[in-house]
């Protein structure tokens, strides 16, 4: 169906997780009868095996939803869901871009989470028409006056023309639809002119190669046209375009202010970044739309293969999953105790969670990921600046000159009960505090300066258990500034192993080289030597502990005249440590390594 | 017989042979062993199957000769005297015992009578290897032995009285067992005047009760082993192999056989043999074995050929069972320069405590026998 541009609407939804917002978008569809309700299945918009487990969007999926409004008149509604884990801060810009409306959900018994606003803040930083809409009042516990009155308080926004609905009972779907059209003004701003067209979000596909998602701005787009992409400058022949129902249907032609995708036959996401702007190569758009920008990975962290001959398939995966995720960065790492694997650079915890489940679930490769660590800056006493992604990339400890360290401003809300416990916690991960105050007596907005470091670690767990749950919290970057950090080197035997090095403020250094040791003497299992296993900084050892050497390892046995049954248990028992490390004249199991890392996440958990 | 060539033995080289008496009165919880509770007419059965292994296995050539014959199971004293004859004869007319041969029974205290004694003690019985397992009631309790310590006290001193060479196997590592029971039991069957002990760590192995029901309270093996390895030798018992400890020069040259590489013979249900090349297992079933054998099959399940490096690997590994150790000598010359090379290699660095060296000779201390597995392990080629 082609109606003209004044009766096209794209928007988005922006909630905070749980808050409804895929359910509301299933009533969004079933209303419009872009889908049969029966054949829907719950949360469609939500495809990804992962997406639907965690009840949270990682990609974000557009959908065309065709609409016969109050007026009589026909109208096309683009939604255009957006993930809403500040990982993908960067991601949920590129598809408000896209945008020229947003609904802000509020759940009536929550009220506002401070992710809710960083995204509503983006929202309105990118000029959007926003609808808040407060969900759930069929709840007993909905308060939807106290909402409302945190919607105006907290994001600054006028309640009164709020929607009262409840997606779950079909309640106020049809005033949201009508909010859309009456209030989210159309693209009406774009014009006939040289094509550009927005990628806000690519996928890949294995037969098809990379599927753009593209809202077009100026222009036209059609199949067979020659296109550029402007920032990566790569020229494509356009192989098809179409439009979101929601499952994928060519059209011949994409006009201004339309939302679809686009195939090109693009072998990588690195290709066709998100953000990038598409425009036709015979005309040429003078410059691309606005925005766009290299995302920089973050939280950092080794991805080994459990089986060491799987190292070419994680690669042949992490490849593949890159064209997906333009987002994530890998480079090969070769580690003495985990063999070779590669380093990985995400957006943050939660993409790097996704992305190793992504690779067990899709690509079927085992693998061992190491603690998580952020990016340093280390000045040399030569005044040279080095960015060290591990440890290891630390030199040597007398050309250390200073260390900086990425930090991060949080901003929790949180119920006003808690506010002691979170500020213990925040002080006790080196916090500098920045602010607070109360939205509502009951409720508090607690501001800190935190080093990411502290963060990624467990932070969100540990808040999660001293508020039970009741806290959210959101943070942006605040740059990077100096610390006082030491490298601490866990020498196992003598030899420094690369893989429990880490980094440390000098204040946590001994208690938490203490805490290495201990766990690696638990681990390692005893050797026909005596081990030491020491924690240094530079030549000072500052935790020393031993591993007793076997007492006994022989079964004295009656095997009667089956001796191949012993020899077949020791090539067994030898096949089984073939992964070991040789550390010095000491044999480490892999699993000893996994015990170790696995062993870290309990403690987190 | 299609075998044959591989198991036809030279007529002067002298073997050992293994016979498996596949009976027990009842399974014990902890047993991997073949055997059967017997069901009347079964021992004569198997007797009869027994001669016609040999049979298929002897063909047409000589009587072999032995070295040393070692009959045990399964529990051999449950043959009645009058089965035990049968064994006698079917024996002598199948083999040629060398005069000095070794012959070793294996008994269990509650089926071992004086008439089996008197019967062994006048045909060439050498020696008496009684399950004792323990001399305390409630370890045997716990190991679910149909026999109690004052069985076990009579069995063996009927044993030394009728003259024989008594060796006792015992277990530790029982649920709840505890050294000081231990120490008393290793003090009484020396008193007895055993010549000979093999001490035996529990395993838990699959296909036995315990195995799918482990049991709970098991006593870590080390600080029995090593009371035993320090008792013992006081007491001027030689450890001569993991498991192994006996009066100066009584050691069992039947085992000792098996840990020098040297061929034997098996026969029985679920008997191992080797005749220098291949090994072979006979099938776990007295039903297929008597069948096999009434078609004229030998009841062979199992039979493989080691050669170079894992052949060299495992007789390395049985040596360094032994106190006697890996003859380097002899290693080069069957092996070659390179792979003594490897061999030290791979032991190199080890701790020296863990080795006994002697001049041309390299074997474990009693410390390294402690923690063999971990040694043999650098074996594996």
């Amino acid at each position: 169906m082609k109606v003209p541009i004044e009766r096209i609407r794209n928007f988005c939804i922006i909630a905070h997780v749980d808050h409804g917002k895929s359910t509301l978008a299933d009533r969004l569809l079933e209303a419009t009868t872009t889908i049969n309700a029966r054949e829907m299945r719950e949360q469609i918009l939500d495809t990804l095996e992962l997406e639907r487990e965690r009840g949270i969007t990682i990609k974000l999926v557009p959908v065309q939803m065709k609409y016969r409004a109050s007026d009589g008149l026909d109208y096309v509604l683009n939604l255009i869901d957006t993930p809403g884990h500040v990982d993908f801060t960067y991601e949920v810009s590129r598809s408000l871009a896209a945008c020229e409306g947003a609904l802000l959900i509020v759940d009536a018994a929550q009220g506002v989470e401070a992710q809710t606003v960083a995204n509503a803040y983006l929202a309105v930083d990118q000029g959007l028409e926003i609808i808040p809409v407060i969900n759930k009042i069929d709840l007993p516990s909905a308060q939807p006056e106290r909402a409302a009155k945190e919607i105006e308080e907290v994001v600054g926004l006028d309640s009164t023309e709020a929607i009262m609905a409840s997606a779950k009972e079909g309640i106020g779907v049809k005033e949201i639809l009508e909010a859309v059209i009456r209030r989210i003004p159309p693209p009406s701003k774009y014009r006939q002119g040289p094509l550009q067209a927005l990628v806000f979000d690519s996928t890949y596909n294995n037969f098809r190669g990379v599927i753009c998602y593209i809202k077009v701005a100026n222009g036209s787009i059609r199949s067979g046209d020659m296109v550029t992409f402007m920032a990566t400058r790569r020229n494509f022949q356009v192989e098809e375009i179409g439009i979101f129902g929601p499952e994928m249907r060519p059209v011949d032609e994409l006009g201004p202010g339309e939302v679809g995708y686009l195939i090109c036959n693009i072998k990588s996401v690195e290709e066709a970044r998100v953000g990038d702007t598409v425009t036709s190569q015979r005309n040429p758009a003078p410059a691309p739309l606005p925005g766009y920008r290299k995302v920089k990975p973050v939280v950092f962290c080794g991805f080994f293969p459990i089986e060491r001959d799987e190292y070419p398939q994680l690669r042949d995966s992490l490849e593949k999953l890159q064209m997906n995720d333009a987002a994530l960065f890998f480079e090969p790492e070769t580690s003495t105790a985990l063999g070779f694997g590669f380093r990985c650079g995400f957006l943050g915890l939660l993409h790097m969670e996704i992305a190793k489940e992504r690779l067990n679930r899709e690509f079927g490769v085992d693998l061992v990921a190491t603690v998580p660590n952020v990016v340093y800056q280390v000045k040399t006493s030569g005044g040279e600046i080095i960015e060290a992604h591990r440890p290891s990339d630390f030199p040597e400890a007398s050309l250390i000159e200073e260390v900086l360290e990425p930090f991060i401003k949080v901003t929790g809300f949180l119920p006003a009960e808690y506010v002691g416990k979170v500020m213990q916690l925040c002080q006790d991960r080196r916090g500098v505090f920045l602010g607070m105050d109360y939205i509502t007596p009951q409720r508090a907005r607690l501001v800190y300066e935190l080093p990411l470091a502290e963060f990624i670690i467990d932070f969100h767990d540990r808040l999660k258990s001293v508020t039970r749950g009741f806290a959210s919290i959101d943070y942006e970057h605040s740059g990077f500034k100096v610390s006082n950090l030491v490298k601490v080197d866990i020498l196992i035997g003598g030899e420094p192993v690369d893989a429990f090095c880490f980094v440390s403020h000098a204040d946590q250094a001994y208690h938490r080289g203490q805490e290495v040791v201990r766990k690696l003497k638990e681990i390692i299992p005893r050797q026909l030597f005596e081990v030491s296993l020491q924690a240094a900084i530079g030549k000072r050892v500052i935790v020393r502990q031993n591993v007793k050497p076997l007492r006994k390892d022989v079964l004295a046995k009656c095997y009667g005249g089956d001796i191949t049954r012993k020899r077949k248990l020791l090539e067994k028992q030898k096949e089984g440590k073939k992964r070991m490390k040789q550390i010095g004249r000491i044999s480490l199991p892999q699993e000893a390594f996994l015990a170790f890392l696995k062993a870290g996440d309990e403690e987190e958990e | 017989m299609r075998r044959r060539n591989n198991t036809r033995l030279e007529p002067a080289s002298p073997v050992s042979l293994y016979v498996h008496i596949p009976f027990c009165r009842s399974k014990c919880p902890y047993c991997a062993f073949y055997s059967v509770i017997p069901t009347p007419g079964a021992v004569t059965a198997f007797l009869e199957a027994l001669e016609g292994e040999i049979g298929i296995l002897s063909g047409s050539t000589d009587r072999p000769r032995l070295r040393t014959a070692y009959i045990g199971g399964g529990t051999p004293t449950l043959l009645s005297p009058s089965d035990w004859e049968r064994l006698i004869s079917v024996l002598e007319g199948a083999f040629s015992f060398l005069p000095a041969a070794e012959v070793t029974v294996e008994a269990n205290p509650g089926s071992l009578t004086r008439k089996h004694l008197a019967l062994w003690k006048d045909w060439r019985v050498s020696r008496v290897s009684l399950g004792v397992q323990s001399l305390q009631d409630e370890d045997l309790l716990a190991a679910g032995r149909p026999h109690d310590s004052r069985q076990a006290l009579e069995s063996m001193a009927e044993i030394k009285r009728k003259g024989l060479s008594l060796s006792v196997d015992l277990l530790f590592g029982l649920p709840c067992q505890k050294l000081r029971g231990w120490s008393d039991t290793l003090r009484r069957v020396l008193n007895e005047g055993a010549e000979h002990l093999s001490i035996y760590e529990l395993t838990v192995e699959e296909g036995t009760p315990w195995g799918r029901r482990p049991p709970r309270n098991l006593a870590a093996g080390y600080p029995f082993y090593r009371w035993a390895q320090y008792y013992l030798e006081k007491k001027g018992l030689l450890q001569y192999e993991i498991a192994s400890f006996s009066k100066p020069r009584r050691w069992c040259r039947h085992n000792v056989a098996y840990w020098s590489g040297a061929p034997f013979l098996g026969i029985g249900p679920s008997a191992w043999g080797y005749d220098g090349t291949v090994r072979t297992g006979n099938v776990a079933d007295l039903e297929r074995y008597r069948w096999l054998i009434e078609k004229g099959i030998r009841p062979t399940l199992f039979s493989e050929r080691l050669e170079g490096k894992r052949r060299a690997f495992e007789l390395s590994v049985l040596a360094l069972r032994t106190r006697w150790g890996i003859r380097l000598q002899e290693y080069r010359c069957r092996w070659g320069d390179q792979m003594l090379k490897e061999l030290q290699g791979s032991l190199e660095g080890l701790p020296p405590h863990l080795f006994r060296r002697t001049p041309g000779r390299i074997a474990l201390s009693k410390h390294g026998m402690r923690v063999g597995n971990a040694v043999w392990e650098r074996l594996v080629p």
